[in-house]
């Protein structure tokens, strides 16, 4: 009984690998080439683990006597040299013919992401925009066309990376990279910085969300807006703390007095779908915590914390920014 | 054979010249391919390079395990196992490990070259 556990074990692990960061689990055209490398390039695996493991179980097991100089020789260059380079030369090229559509050019909308330190700057150009509609730390993508996006970075080197939709490129200071995705399947996924960064390393994620073409448009327009009024006496309190405490200086909240470009923009902050680029869910009680001391959260952070505020005052901030829709 | 060259017998040079000729073929790709992509911007010279140096290279392979061939004078005596301490094992285990070790630059060389068929822009 022990041999087919030890055998289905690994499918059961593989199996699992759904969910919104799994390069198994593609949602994009470059994805389901890459997901289909893998398998392809795994049952070639299989084959010569089989072959191989086959091949010593027989001379060992069920013919253990010694072969003639001729078919050893036979076996060592036919199944040492020739079936491997055979093989290794169906892979490899199978692999480079997938390679040239990684990179080819997307139509109409160009997305420019920015590494920072640690956290993304995401201006989206819709075709023939003049000026890019900024946000922060969530890509939205539509599904049906193949959207370029634009890479920088700004002090050292980063790597974007949305498995569910397709490979990772870089993100180097002074130098743009580019890729282009075509997402196929709506839905929230996630992506990940990947390439080591600084200490909060790990906690540079964001929302990847692809949406329907005509959603996606309803969503840059609201985008493009600028930021709702607070609605309730707490949120107006919380936005007139925002700009006494000098948040303003950093984040840009458009169409108040907050302009700062050195942190995220903040004016649609409470429709992504997680906080503090990816790691946080977008709840009051989390915009509080956060705002108190970000470094709990993201150790070697810009951001300074602001506990001398009293749990009111960050409640009402909380209330302004949870209500930045 | 062995008039001609004396010393084949004590040179390990002639054994990796292959593998050196598969090293250079590919640094001299990697750096001309990196130069051309970064002044020119477009990768046309540097396939057309690649694909020179890579028929430059095999042709150097291929005369470089031509002479290990005969280093080990295999049809000569069939002999493919060399560990006497003579001046015969000596050159025949060179030329037969030379020989062996040119199929595999080959190879390797192929495999290099490889995706220039395939890609055809820079980034």
């Amino acid at each position: 009984m022990r041999g087919p556990a030890v055998v289905l074990l690994p499918l059961f692990v593989l199996c699992s690998c759904d969910g919104p960061q799994s390069v198994l689990d593609p949602a994009g055209r470059d994805a389901e080439v890459l997901a289909t490398l893998f398998w392809v390039m795994l049952a070639g695996a299989v084959v010569l683990w089989v072959a191989l493991n086959g091949l010593i179980h027989f001379v060992t097991r069920i013919a253990p006597r010694p072969l003639n100089a001729r078919a050893a020789e036979a076996l060592i260059i036919g199944g040492g040299v020739v079936v491997p380079v055979i093989l290794l030369s169906i892979l490899l090229a199978y692999a480079l013919n997938d390679m040239p559509r990684q990179r080819d050019k997307g139509e109409g909308l160009r997305v420019e992401v920015t590494g920072h330190q640690f956290w993304w700057r995401v201006a989206y150009w819709p075709e023939g925009a003049e000026t890019p509609i900024v946000t922060a730390n969530e890509v939205r993508l539509p599904t049906g066309q193949r959207s370029e996006i634009t890479l920088n970075a700004e002090r050292v080197i980063h790597s974007f990376w949305i498995p569910a939709l397709g490979g990772k490129t870089d993100m180097i200071p002074g130098r743009e990279t580019r890729m282009s995705l075509e997402p196929t399947r709506p839905g929230e996924y996630r992506g990940q910085c990947t390439e080591f960064c600084g200490e909060s390393h790990a906690y540079m994620a964001f929302g990847a969300v692809v949406m329907e073409p005509e959603a996606f448009e309803e969503w840059l327009e609201r985008e493009a807006a600028p930021a709702v009024e607070p609605a309730t006496e707490k949120a107006r309190r919380g936005a007139a703390l925002f700009l006494s405490e000098g948040c303003g200086g950093c984040h840009a909240v458009r169409g108040t007095a907050a302009e700062g470009q050195v942190g995220p923009d903040l004016t649609h902050l409470a429709s992504r779908v997680s906080l503090a680029a990816g790691i946080l869910p977008m709840t009051e009680d989390a915009l509080r915590n956060w705002v108190r001391d970000p470094a709990e959260f993201k150790p070697g952070v810009e951001m300074p914390g602001y506990d001398h505020l009293s749990e009111d005052e960050l409640s009402s901030m909380a209330a302004y920014l949870g209500g930045l829709e | 054979m062995t008039e001609e060259t004396p010393f084949r017998h004590e040179s390990i040079w002639h054994m990796i010249a292959a593998p050196t000729v598969w090293t250079l073929h590919f640094a001299i790709i990697y750096a001309i391919t990196a130069v051309e992509c970064s002044k020119i911007g477009t990768p046309d010279l540097a396939r057309l390079s690649i694909l020179g140096l890579t028929v430059l290279a095999l042709a150097l392979i291929c005369w470089i395990a031509w002479r290990a061939w005969v280093q080990w004078d295999y049809l000569d005596d069939q002999d493919y196992v060399h560990d006497k301490p003579t001046v015969e094992a000596r050159r025949e285990f060179l030329g037969h490990a030379g020989f062996l070790l040119s199929i595999a630059s080959a190879i390797g060389v192929i495999f290099v070259a490889m995706p220039a068929l395939f890609i055809e822009t820079c980034l």
